[in-house]
């Protein structure tokens, strides 16, 4: 193989595994590693292989280059999906990552749920409420059937504003708690 | 809140802990490298190499410098050269400058504490040379 070839074998494996980044970043990074590598060859005389081998596998580069990506934005994302992957990734890395990983399952399912019942209360109104019997929760959500007397329903519709009030604030702490917690891991991060 | 380990499970082994220990320390030596002004990728190694022995496989440092850059602690410009292509310059920003100063700081007030802790394992071994 003659010395362009690979390069450019290289630079092309580089870019492949460069996948999730767009387009942009990976055209800059290929441009910056290629004159890296023609730097190195016209300054030390060093074979191309020597030069290669000191940068390290073209895979074992673009895994360096996206880890942490991920977190990066998800940080700034509002977006669960986004923010459950990136809490996932967290859960590797730790207990705190693990614990934190399910409180955000928890607070999505919670919040999400409380928004569901709201949305169904006009659909299902005998159905979904809080239900007591003498004082005491019996229970709450959309239920099929719904419990039956002497529990009884005590908020009717006035269910619908403090669900919806009571779930979105979930959701809403829910995914300022994610964020939060993965700025402080970025930051643990750049300081290892 | 520990998000992370300190150190990954196989930290014990010396090797391995001199590893993460020169890891921790690129970054600001990355950072201190621009001190005087703009550098590319090749001049920063270069420079790292001459001026500390923190020798790296040379593919470490660009992915910090990319990450630093989107931290807003760098920025970049491609600068057309001689060789005939185009290199990519990097320099400190302000945010860059003030986060170089109080790593400097840290780290000084560290090494020594760390210094005097260590000097009697020193003088030990220094006698039973």
């Amino acid at each position: 193989m003659t010395t362009e070839m690979q390069i450019d074998s290289y630079l092309t494996a580089l870019r492949l595994h460069l996948g999730p980044l767009t387009i942009a970043e990976r055209d800059e990074i290929v441009c910056e590693i290629s004159a890296h590598i023609r730097d190195s060859a016209e300054e030390s005389g060093a074979s191309i292989e020597t030069i290669l081998a000191r940068l390290g596998p073209a895979e074992e580069l673009a895994k360096q280059y996206r880890e942490g990506l991920l977190i990066r934005q998800a940080s700034r994302s509002l977006s669960p999906l986004v923010l459950l992957r990136a809490t996932l990734r967290l859960a590797t890395k730790g207990l705190s990552g693990i614990v934190v990983f399910f409180l955000a399952i928890f607070g999505y399912f919670m919040g999400g749920g409380l928004v569901l019942t709201g949305l169904l209360k006009p659909i299902f109104p005998a159905n979904t409420g809080v239900w007591f019997n003498g004082g005491q929760l019996v229970s709450s959500g959309t239920l099929f059937p719904a419990p039956a007397p002497p529990a009884h329903e005590i908020l009717g519709m006035g269910y619908i504003p403090i669900a919806l009030t009571l779930g979105s604030l979930t959701l809403l702490l829910t995914t300022f708690l994610i964020r939060r917690s993965l700025r402080i891991s970025q930051q643990l991060q750049s300081k290892l | 809140m520990a998000i992370q380990r300190a150190l990954p499970a196989e930290g014990d082994q010396p090797d391995r802990w001199e590893a993460q220990l020169r890891k921790g320390a690129v970054e600001m030596a990355a950072l201190a490298s621009l001190w005087q002004g703009r550098l590319y990728g090749l001049e920063i190694i270069r420079f790292l190499e001459s001026q500390s022995q923190l020798a790296l496989a040379e593919g470490t440092i660009y992915p910090i410098l990319n990450r630093l850059k989107a931290e807003g602690m760098l920025t970049s410009e491609w600068v057309e050269a001689e060789a005939g292509h185009p290199r990519k310059y990097y320099s400190l920003t302000d945010a860059g400058r003030q986060r170089l100063r109080q790593m400097a700081e840290a780290w000084t007030s560290f090494s020594r504490g760390l210094s005097r802790l260590l000097e009697p394992v020193v003088q030990q071994q220094e006698k039973t040379q």
